[in-house]
């Protein structure tokens, strides 16, 4: 009795930080001039999903939670059920999870965690499944946790590599047991016709962000990064079908701004790369500092954004057999998350982005806790030294604590580009 | 022009190909009725048992030659074989192994014997990379029987006694182009066994025995025969200096795989590959399916003298996928 009158003050006490955190996040963006009018239904979503509590999306299908990028949608949405994505960028969870998480965990899977904590009662009964790729180490442990908290948990095995046929054939298969057991969990078979319709949906996203990232990084700037942020997170957990038409409708807003010949920002704004651990609404703390700063994130190499929607799933034959494994494929072989090892490609894909997007400058946070963005830091920021692109390493975590200072740095790392810039005129 | 070449990066290769293939197929099986015949030593299996051909197979006479004696290779003959190579070169470096995707009849009934199968929804049978390349030797073992036998008519081996004229064209007996093309102009001949000799009988038979694997190795895995083809490694030589290239721009790959995966011949260097621009392997049939899979802005490119004609973009990209199904 005292304990689930703990629990019930626990959880209104966070749903306030939340919707108060939500509401400073949004007002923060809101702030700068020249929003984009299609931006509201973004603006709007986050709204109304964090102003009472967490709100999970309710239309009468099952839900099934995923903690990673590394989940196949397209298989929950073909066994008839609405996937979301749990990854929590919120403080006021982060210290729920606090509570009982190791303290130098990292704040992205205490955040998660102190989530599913809180409001365990409410979401155990509306998801079917949490789905847990076995990605880094802090997610994986939360697997044990999450079933003591009486979640159905699903285990996606994943390779610690992808560069051997044994890894990509291992995780084939372990894409095929999670397709087999997820419709099971939905109580819907999976058909050829209906996996080939949530392709083409993601393929239909993946091609809106595309564009979106072209009008991102042309030279007159016609979008502002914190934007970008606002619209690929909200794929976390926004119907597809909206989510490709608000977006539709941005990207020919901001064509015509395009052809008027608007800019966003400063044209001589320096043009920045943001990479490393995952900013998710609301803790979008550094990408806002950065533009607040005068910078323009033109591009972003991270888990949360482009990563999430830039790959494309291609198959040969239209029958399960070959598009189960080419679903498999495109969550793999593309995949530049520092839980792989070797992950070369994560360097060799934020050099192609400095080059192709004209960057002046990488930010790279990592997340205290974090470990395998904090180390693959150096390799990285050696890399760019070479190539004479300065890069900025900020370690840091949700509390809203070190903003002062990190202000500073950010100010003068953007300062000390400009500098550079017009020295080289 | 840029127009041009927008039309044509967003068009479906696939497609192109089916009908090219077709129309090659008509021209190379039954272009005899309309008296055509585009060469003699065509780089593709344009069978010359099939009387009604509208060109031949360059295989065949090269192996008749290969079965003069030395005195005579080296002589003032010997410039008939320079010639006949030369011509073989000149046809193939014009379109590079596009010969073996676009032109190739035994290629073409592998690639329909896929269509029935997907059509039928039978899934293609796989086996991993070492076993790939293992089975990938065999195209130059055979290469090198084909030019061997034919000498050992024409000349001793080791003081060893010469083989009999039954050897003359060793591979022609056991290639499906003999025993299948023929039929499709009502020809049944060339699926008996001959018993006129020991060497024929067994020649033959093995002919007949390597057709029925030829069409359960199609039917079963994409371009089972072409894994074994000397043609193809004929071709692999002089490919660097053909005039059709497909290239690859490293820096641009993501290696996420697609065009990999919808290779037939599964060349995984098309996606792993990051150093070498020239991206064409010998069991490269230059389908270009890999072009149209690739979702990065001109990372992978089919150019003809230097001139890109089919490059990869993100727009044709989800043109195509997009479309498919509508």
């Amino acid at each position: 009795m005292i304990e689930s009158e703990r629990q019930a003050r626990v959880r209104k006490s966070t749903s306030l930080h939340l919707a108060m955190e939500a509401a400073e996040t949004l007002r923060q963006i809101t702030e700068f001039p020249d929003n984009p009018e299609s931006m509201a239904y973004f603006y709007d979503i986050y709204q109304s999903r964090f102003k009472d509590g967490m709100i999970l999306p309710q239309n009468g299908k099952k839900l099934v939670g995923t903690m990673c990028l590394q989940v196949p949608d397209e298989l929950i949405v073909a066994a008839g059920a609405v996937p979301v994505r749990l990854c929590s960028g919120a403080y006021a969870f982060d210290q729920a999870g606090g509570d009982f998480m190791p303290a130098k965990s990292c704040p992205l899977v205490r955040a998660t965690m102190g989530m599913l904590q809180v409001n365990n009662d409410t979401m155990k009964d509306n998801l079917s499944t949490i789905v847990i790729p076995t990605t880094c180490d802090q997610k994986r442990s939360s697997v044990e946790m999450l079933r003591n908290m009486d979640y159905p948990v699903t285990v996606l095995e994943m390779p610690a590599s992808k560069e051997s046929d044994e890894a990509r054939t291992y995780w084939q298969e372990s894409v095929k047991q999670f397709a087999l057991s997820i419709q099971k969990t939905c109580g819907r078979k999976i058909t050829a016709k209906a996996l080939n319709a949530a392709v083409r949906t993601k393929l239909e996203a993946g091609k809106l962000f595309r564009s979106l990232q072209q009008l991102r990084t042309e030279s007159h700037p016609v979008i502002l990064g914190k934007d970008i942020w606002l619209v690929s997170n909200s794929y976390f957990f926004d119907d597809p079908d909206q989510w490709c038409k608000a977006v539709g409708k941005l990207i020919a807003e901001l064509d015509s701004r395009k052809s008027a010949g608007f800019s966003a920002i400063n044209r001589k704004a320096p043009r920045l790369l943001f990479t490393g651990s995952p900013p998710i609404f609301p803790n979008l703390k550094l990408p806002i500092l950065v533009e607040q700063a005068g910078g323009l994130v033109v591009a972003d190499e991270t888990c949360s954004s482009e990563r999430l929607l830039h790959d494309a799933v291609v198959f040969d034959e239209k029958n399960l057999n070959d598009m189960v494994p080419a679903i498999a494929d495109r969550y793999l072989k593309p995949c530049t998350c520092p839980c792989l090892t070797p992950n070369t490609d994560r360097a060799k894909k934020i050099l192609e982005m400095v080059r192709s997007n004209r960057v002046e400058g990488v930010v790279y946070q990592a997340f205290s806790g974090c470990l395998p963005y904090e180390m693959e830091q150096r390799g990285i920021s050696d890399m760019l030294s070479r190539e004479g692109v300065p890069m900025l390493f900020v370690e840091t975590d949700y509390s809203p604590e070190d903003q002062g200072q990190l202000s500073t740095r950010v100010e003068a790392f953007i300062e000390s580009i400009k500098v550079r810039k017009r020295k080289k005129q | 022009m840029s127009s041009i070449r927008k039309f044509l990066n967003n068009s479906d290769i696939n497609r192109f190909r089916f009908y090219f293939q077709l129309s090659a197929f008509i021209l190379l099986v039954y272009g005899g009725y309309l008296a055509i015949n585009i060469g003699e030593q065509l780089p593709t299996f344009a069978c010359v048992f099939d009387d009604k051909r509208g060109g031949s197979c360059y295989l065949l006479g090269f192996q008749h030659q290969m079965a003069s004696p030395y005195a005579r290779l080296f002589s003032g003959a010997g410039i008939g074989v320079l010639i006949g190579l030369l011509t073989f070169v000149g046809f193939f470096i014009i379109f590079n192994k596009a010969w073996c995707g676009f032109a190739c009849p035994l290629g073409a009934i592998q690639d329909w014997l896929t269509m029935l199968r997907c059509k039928m929804g039978i899934y293609y049978s796989s086996y991993s990379e070492p076993v790939f390349k293992r089975l990938s030797t065999i195209k130059y073992i055979l290469l090198a029987l084909l030019i061997l036998i034919p000498m050992g008519i024409g000349n001793s081996f080791f003081g060893l006694p010469t083989l009999n004229h039954d050897f003359g064209v060793p591979f022609c007996m056991i290639c499906p182009g003999r025993t299948l093309l023929p039929l499709f102009n009502g020809d049944f001949s060339q699926l008996a066994i001959d018993f006129s000799s020991k060497t024929k009988m067994v020649f033959s038979g093995l002919g007949l025995g390597i057709t029925g694997m030829f069409l359960a190795g199609a039917f079963a895995k994409k371009r089972f025969f072409c894994l074994f083809c000397p043609m193809s490694a004929l071709h692999y030589i002089f490919s660097r200096a053909s005039l059709l290239r497909l290239t690859k721009d490293g820096e641009k790959c993501t290696r996420c795989g697609n065009c990999y995966r919808v290779c037939d011949v599964g060349i995984r260097a098309i996606a792993d590959d990051l150093e070498h621009k020239n991206i064409v392997k010998d069991d490269c049939m230059m389908c270009l399916k890999c072009v149209s899979a690739c979702p990065e802005d001109g990372c992978l490119k089919a150019s003809f003298l230097g001139m890109p004609v089919y490059e990869s973009t993100a727009e044709g990209f989800f043109r195509r996928r997009l479309k498919e199904d509508d």
